[in-house]
């Protein structure tokens, strides 16, 4: 019962339980690659408890986005506030930012001179001070929860695509973070291996896990998303509950990229 | 403007504005890359500081101080008290640097030897040649042998005579068929067989006429060879770049095809033939190249039949030849490998047997894929070449540290060590990125990853 | 009818073109050829050899290697006098190639190091400036680089010329003889501080292995590298000084025409450890760069949302895995420090090429057997550092499917 396989009309809603907390604030944000303008004023807040789902045609700025919510891309005008802390140069405030927002990349990105249970329990141990015994066995936890806890002492290069974002998310799990960003976590994975990640994904939502999600992977957003976001040409289009995003969608440049990307 | 639910609002793309003014242009430039913090700025300045040094000596060193025209070191040493170059000196000696005691009157037998090397090879990079393997190999093969008659002359033997009328044959050839093909539109053996009126004949005919053009060629040849008068140059006295060039060329000539047999005998699935060239490449690579001079000079006399007493140059070339095809072996070896195993499987399934599979499909595509380290190889071979100076033979180096040991010149050593390094340094530069730029074009249809 | 034949039923006695045409009779074929021609060619060169031995009235045989070689070398790590035996004069040669090969080594490895990390820095002209020096240096023959820093080393001052001398604390001294440094000479008790530095390593390697115990144990970190760095300086030094500085130093001194006293490194040592670390400083750096480069992006990006800082990413995330790619090219190059250093024949610096293979063998006439003797030790160089390196590479592959 793969997530893409069923309409989007009938899927149910994970119920959400956003709180009044506001824990990422984007103001006015503006960056530039060079001469070219790829984030252009940027406003955003997120609850706490919220899972957004950020689409749009690619070069439309909304990987830089999330990437700059934990800093591994420099934004040069606006504010960015994660959980009470501003992002600066202040290293200190950058550490302790990644230590709250987990994140999950494209291309898993595992360690390959690590094993599977040593990618997890790496984080606890040298950024948290974990006991060594501690950390696997809550990375454990997690790769149960991932559904792989049996690979734990084999190396990424032995596991399919599939199995390796899944040990990725584990391994942002086990920093406890409050915050998880993903970048496209189902975009180099084949087919039959996308419904595997989403459903983590989707437990994960059912936590109560504050997400940013960049995907195209539509099922998701109308099952999980409470508030799906359109962007291009570096700005936010339009932004709206599923619902209304999918049925009734304000902008041209939002009905085109849909009709696009439904169609078949 | 609140009503969005009657008609699409219509986006509009925010104009993008210009990056904040001190992140772009020459002062975005300069903060990103020199000035980005502290120790940053501290590196730029100390780099900075070094580059003037090195400058400004090179400058005082170089141009200022130094002497242009001198008749000797002393006079040099006492215009400028040392503290310049006495590049006069590099004049004086130029000659000999290139060509070593290479009799003046005679030199022009070296470049013209060389000016038919070049042109040899320019029809490489002429677009619309055909056969340019071919050509290669023609060079490669024989004009050793032409060269080898110009730059040694006197009574050369019938063997010699032969070897170089087939070079002169061949490369008269190569640039009428480059004439035919730009003038006419057709390859050189089209139109011969055109112009005899066989284009209609039986195919197998077609290479009578070939050969028979190659063979009135061949006597037109022979007769020119026989009618030269040249003095005789012994070895013993070529010296300077000549000598460094000779022994480098058959060198890397040489190594490639060795190079070739070797990598694909160790690559064989016959025991004994597998050993034997393992063993050659792993003894060849794994001891200095100089003990293989050594080896060369002391064990070959030894070796040889009592009577026979080879010259020193044709002794030090084996030894070179030697260790060039066991370094080219493993060239060649990692250039099959990069082969796509599909390549061999699809060859096979053709039914082209192991010689043809290697010559008509995996060598080209090899080839291609080793052109860069090829010239790698020849450049190293290049440096590695200056050995040949340690046991005696008057190369560019050697050369050089002659002229410091003529008694008008005691002491002038540096300026030709200059001299000579400047003069690798520029070539070898040249090479590796021409090399380079090889690796990017070739790179194109024949991706490895 | 080749035809009729192929159709026709198959006959008990093979057809000679089935025996030429079958593989494995072809293999044994070609194989058999092969070998003939290497024996035959081989025999021919050893009838040669005897021929020409006799003509010259010489007998072959390492019998030579057990009688006085007479001369005397210029410099050398481990005592020799004119009366030693070649045997002697070849171990010589080893030592003092391996001296100034391990010393090459151990320098290029480290400005490798540096000039490699250098090539990626985000500052333009440091990155430059490197690329600049592995261009230059690169692309100049290596006995170039040999020939030209002893020539130009001969231009320092002379050990008499005491104006111009270029000396560090009165006690180093470098002019156109060599390098002149302080020779320590050990005193009473003097061996139980080389024990507390031996007790000082112990320790530190304890101090590691405990603070990683605990670390894992309980997750509290311990400066294990900086005590260690403590404990390998610190006892040895406090025990010296606890036992009233028992080492003193014979410092060089001008005496008449040259330097009494000290340890001397002679100006071809110098010249020649100089040019070889220059010339494979350049390829260390390409190994360093390439290795670093070969760790993609998304590795520090991933390490960075973790939580990691720099320098814990540095560490435990890049070094280990560029160290992979790193590795192989670093050794071989090492190899070829090895080799390379046979070009100190050029300056005269006595290495084995130079005493062994030049000298003795212009002497002795033995040329068979030096040869062989000197590729010998080549290649048992070579082979048991690319058996290290196979080691390595089993030992570092990363698993995969």
């Amino acid at each position: 019962m793969s997530l893409e396989t069923q309409e989007l009309d009938d899927v149910v809603h994970v119920a959400s339980a956003i709180s009044d907390e506001v824990v990422i604030e984007l103001a006015g944000v503006n960056k530039w690659y060079g001469e070219f303008h790829v984030l252009k004023d940027i406003n955003l807040s997120v609850n706490k408890g919220e899972r957004i789902v950020i689409c749009g045609p690619s070069g439309s700025g909304k990987s830089t986005m999330i990437r700059c919510i934990n800093r591994l891309e420099e934004h040069q005008a606006g504010d960015i506030i994660v959980n009470g802390t501003e992002m600066g140069n202040n290293l200190k405030n950058i550490d302790a930012i990644r230590r709250d927002v987990g994140m999950v990349f494209q291309q898993f990105n595992l360690f390959p001179h690590l094993t599977v249970l040593e990618n997890c329990t790496l984080a606890p141990i040298w950024v948290k001070n974990m006991p060594k015994a501690e950390a696997e066995q809550i990375a454990m936890q997690y790769l149960e929860r991932v559904k792989i806890p049996e690979q734990a002492l084999k190396y990424p290069g032995q596991l399919s695509g599939g199995q390796q974002q899944r040990v990725a998310i584990a391994r942002s799990l086990c920093m406890s973070p409050t915050i998880m960003l993903f970048d496209e976590p189902t975009s180099a994975l084949d087919p039959e291996m996308i419904s595997e990640v989403l459903d983590v994904m989707v437990g994960l939502a059912e936590s109560g896990m504050t997400m940013l999600v960049v995907t195209h992977e539509m099922g998701f957003a109308k099952r999980v998303a409470d508030r799906v976001i359109f962007m291009d040409q570096g700005e936010i289009v339009e932004q709206n509950t599923p619902d209304e995003f999918f049925t009734n969608p304000k902008s041209d440049r939002t009905k085109l990229f849909l009709s696009q990307i439904l169609a078949h | 403007m609140t009503d969005a639910t009657q008609s699409d609002t219509v986006f509009r793309p925010k104009p993008s504005l210009p990056p904040p003014a001190n992140t772009v242009g020459a002062v975005g430039w300069l903060r990103k890359n020199l000035f980005g913090g502290p120790i940053d700025t501290i590196m730029t300045l100390l780099g900075l500081y070094i580059i003037y040094q090195i400058v400004a000596f090179a400058i005082d060193y170089g141009i200022v101080n130094a002497i242009w025209s001198a008749d000797t070191y002393r006079e040099c040493l006492d215009r400028n008290r040392g503290e310049g170059a006495c590049w006069a000196g590099i004049a004086v000696w130029f000659n000999s640097m290139m060509y070593g005691r290479y009799p003046d009157e005679e030199q022009w037998r070296v470049n013209l030897g060389g000016i038919v090397l070049l042109l040899w090879l320019i029809p490489f990079w002429l677009p619309k040649i055909t056969g340019k393997i071919q050509i290669g190999m023609s060079a490669v093969l024989t004009f050793p042998f032409l060269g080898a008659a110009m730059f040694i002359g006197g009574e050369f033997g019938l063997f010699l005579q032969v070897m170089a009328s087939i070079a002169l044959t061949l490369f008269v050839a190569v640039w009428l068929h480059v004439a035919s093909t730009y003038l006419s539109g057709r390859s050189l053996p089209d139109l011969l067989v055109s112009i005899t009126g066989f284009a209609n004949k039986d195919d197998r005919l077609h290479k009578y006429v070939l050969l028979g053009a190659f063979g009135v060629g061949f006597v037109l040849s022979m007769i020119y060879l026989g009618s030269w008068e040249l003095v005789e140059v012994p070895t013993t006295i070529w010296g300077g770049l000549f000598l460094t060039l000779v022994i480098s060329g058959i060198g890397i000539a040489s190594a490639l095809p060795n190079g070739i047999l070797l990598a694909l005998g160790r690559r064989s699935k016959m025991p004994v033939i597998r050993v034997f060239c393992t063993a050659f490449i792993e003894l060849f690579r794994s001891v200095p190249l100089i003990t293989i001079l050594f080896m060369a000079v002391t064990m070959m006399p030894l070796f040889l039949p009592v009577e026979f007493n080879p010259p020193k140059l044709a002794m030090v070339i084996v030894a070179v030849c030697i260790f060039a095809a066991a370094y080219m072996a493993e060239t060649v070896r990692g250039g099959l490998q990069a082969v796509n195993k599909g390549q061999y499987e699809a060859a096979q399934a053709m039914g082209l047997n192991f010689w043809k599979m290697m010559a008509l499909i995996v060598m080209p595509q090899a080839l291609k894929l080793m052109i860069p380290n090829i010239v790698g190889s020849f450049m190293g071979l290049m440096k590695d070449t200056t050995l040949v100076s340690i046991i005696g033979l008057y190369d560019i180096l050697l050369m050089g540290k002659a002229a410091g040991q003529n008694p008008s010149w005691l002491g002038f050593h540096t300026e030709p060590l200059l001299f000579t390094a400047m003069f690798f340094f520029v070539l070898c530069f040249a090479m590796s990125k021409y090399s380079q730029h090889l690796e990017r074009t070739i790179g194109g249809g024949y991706g490895r990853r | 009818m080749a035809v009729v034949d192929k159709a026709g039923p198959r006959k008990d006695a093979r057809s000679f073109s089935e025996i030429v045409n079958d593989e494995r009779y072809r293999s044994v074929f070609y194989q058999v050829i092969v070998a003939i021609a290497v024996i035959w060619t081989a025999n021919y060169l050893i009838t040669n050899t005897a021929e020409n031995l006799e003509a010259r009235g010489m007998s072959a045989g390492f019998g030579f290697l057990g009688s006085t070689a007479g001369f005397s070398i210029a410099w050398s790590i481990i005592d020799y006098a004119p009366g030693d035996t070649y045997l002697d004069v070849y171990l010589v040669g080893i030592a003092n190639t391996l001296i100034v090969s391990f010393f090459a080594i151990i320098a290029t490895t480290f400005l490798g190091f540096i000039v490699g990390v250098m090539r990626l820095s985000k500052n333009f002209l440091v990155s430059k400036l490197a690329s600049a020096f592995v261009e230059v240096m690169r692309n100049v023959p290596l006995l170039l680089h040999i020939i030209f820093w002893f020539t130009l080393s001969a231009a320092l001052p002379s050990p008499r010329d005491k104006e111009n001398q270029i000396a560090l604390f009165d006690s180093v001294f470098l002019n156109n003889r060599g390098l002149y440094v302080p020779a320590p000479v050990p005193g009473e008790g003097f061996q139980f501080v080389v024990i507390m530095a031996l007790v000082g390593i112990v320790a530190a390697y304890a101090v590691a292995v405990w603070a990683t115990k605990r670390q894992f144990a309980t997750g509290q970190k311990f400066p294990a590298f900086w005590t260690g760095v403590g404990l390998i300086v610190g006892l040895p030094l406090a025990t010296f000084v606890a036992l009233g500085a028992p080492l003193t130093f014979d410092y060089p001194s001008l005496q008449g025409f040259n330097f009494r006293g000290g340890a001397d490194v002679p100006r071809a040592f110098c010249a020649l450890l100089f040019a070889l670390v220059l010339y494979h400083t350049v390829f260390m750096a390409e190994a360093v760069r390439a290795g670093i480069l070969s760790v993609s992006h998304g590795q520090t990006e991933a390490s960075y949302s973790l939580g990691l800082k720099p320098s814990w990413t540095l560490r435990l995330v890049v070094i280990p895995q560029a160290m992979r790619a790193v590795v192989p090219p670093m050794i071989s190059n090492w190899m070829n420090v090895v080799k390379n250093s046979s070009l100190a024949i050029a300056i005269g610096y006595p290495d084995l090429v130079a005493v062994f293979m030049q000298t003795s063998l212009n002497q002795s006439g033995h040329a068979i057997e030096i040869v062989a003797m000197v590729m010998l030790f080549y290649m048992t160089v070579s082979l048991t550092i690319s058996a290290a390196l196979n080691y390595y590479n089993k030992i570092v592959q990363i698993k995969e499917r």
